[in-house]
């Protein structure tokens, strides 16, 4: 199946664009529903999408055979198990070829950061935490919860890998400080009652 | 010890939702688009080699958002000119703000929606809600994307313009063929 240049929708009324108006670097009308469309084109838009491989039938006697389809003939060893592979079962990630099994392993470990799609920020989480009470000033009595909770989050965010986009540990150090700040208020809070019933 | 050099590269723009702000990066081979919650991130990625096309188009939510704040600027600015009394200078503190958002409305230009077209999919661009920066941002893109699919040559979409479909003549019903 391939793509042709005339599938660029209009944005607006979704209704195909004249190639005309392709790559103009300016806007121009959408002749249905006259809505100012710019559209930048790039050659994808017209390239054949390849059809993807089946894998070959084992036809001699003694060639090595796929580790998933013992009809089928092997391809290439898996980048990380070592098991063979017919065309079918050959995953090509990042250059990597992977079977099927170890991709779905990987995925699961998070151990192909192309493939995540989501990611707790626990430094990110332990700054909120510790900065709301503070900057809500009336929920201030929140800290003596949330105080622990952003040091707890803090200390995880050493151990688990944070953003994707790779920022430094600031906000761990900066959250687990304010949280230490909050605590020693509360007792130095503590040890005023005491002492004032004491005396 | 030498620093890594950066995976991404932000990109100006901003788009927020209630319950999340949304960020572009450029990465080696694709282009990021995180959407964050301030405790979790969620990862959209769009290979250069894959963009088919990027769309923008103009919308009037910019004029009309400077249309309704300068009314309310006037309504509630006018009086505190001519009269001081302590209702008018709440009015006028209430018209300063919405001043105060008419000028930045102004200055961020006109609105605009930016989507994404890939083989399979059709991305809105939430953090592009700005002509100048969707406009920056896509001249920062174009050398990325034409770099992994190499530039689309004038001659190949000359013959496209060539072959044009014809549209039905108007007011005509569509034709649908017999055969199948």
């Amino acid at each position: 199946m391939t793509t042709n240049g005339s599938a660029i929708l209009c944005p607006s009324c979704f209704t195909p664009l004249p190639p005309s108006q392709f790559n103009n670097d300016k806007f121009v009308p959408c002749p249905t529903c006259q809505a100012n469309v710019q559209v930048a084109v790039f050659p994808a838009a017209f390239r054949a999408i390849t059809p993807g491989q089946s894998g070959e039938r084992i036809l001699i006697a003694g060639e090595s055979s796929c580790f998933y389809h013992d009809q089928k003939k092997a391809v290439v060893p898996c980048d990380s198990c070592g098991r063979f592979l017919c065309a079918l079962c050959d995953v090509d990630l990042g250059g990597k070829h992977l079977c099927p099994q170890c991709l779905d392993t990987g995925r699961q470990k998070g151990s192909f950061k192309q493939l995540e799609t989501r990611r707790v920020v626990y430094d990110n989480a332990a700054l909120i935490i510790a900065l709301t009470p503070m900057v809500l000033i009336i929920f201030w009595g929140f800290t003596l919860v949330t105080a622990p909770l952003a040091i707890l989050l803090g200390v995880i965010s050493f151990f688990k890998p944070n953003s994707i986009l790779g920022v430094s540990r600031l906000k761990a150090h900066a959250a687990i400080i304010i949280a230490l700040f909050q605590i020693v208020v509360w007792v130095l809070m503590f040890m005023g009652v005491l002492e004032s019933l004491v005396t | 010890m030498a620093k890594a050099p950066k995976e991404y590269r932000k990109l100006p723009g901003r788009g927020a939702t209630l319950t999340h702000y949304v960020r572009l990066y450029t990465g080696a081979d694709h282009l990021l688009q995180v959407a964050s919650t301030g405790f979790t991130e969620s990862y959209k990625r769009f290979y250069y080699r894959d963009i088919q096309a990027i769309t923008l188009r103009k919308t009037y939510v910019g004029k009309a958002a400077n249309a309704f704040l300068g009314a309310t600027v006037a309504v509630l600015g006018v009086p505190a000119l001519f009269t001081s009394t302590p209702v008018t200078i709440v009015l006028a503190s209430i018209a300063g703000f919405f001043a105060m958002g008419l000028g930045a409305n102004i200055a961020l230009g006109a609105t605009c929606v930016c989507q994404i077209r890939t083989a399979v999919q059709h991305e809105k661009m939430a953090s592009l809600s700005r002509l100048r920066r969707a406009r920056r941002v896509l001249e920062r893109l174009k050398p990325l994307i034409t770099g992994a699919q190499g530039e689309l040559s004038s001659a190949h979409l000359e013959g496209i313009v060539g072959n044009e479909p014809k549209t039905p003549a108007e007011g005509l019903p569509p034709v649908i063929s017999a055969t199948s």
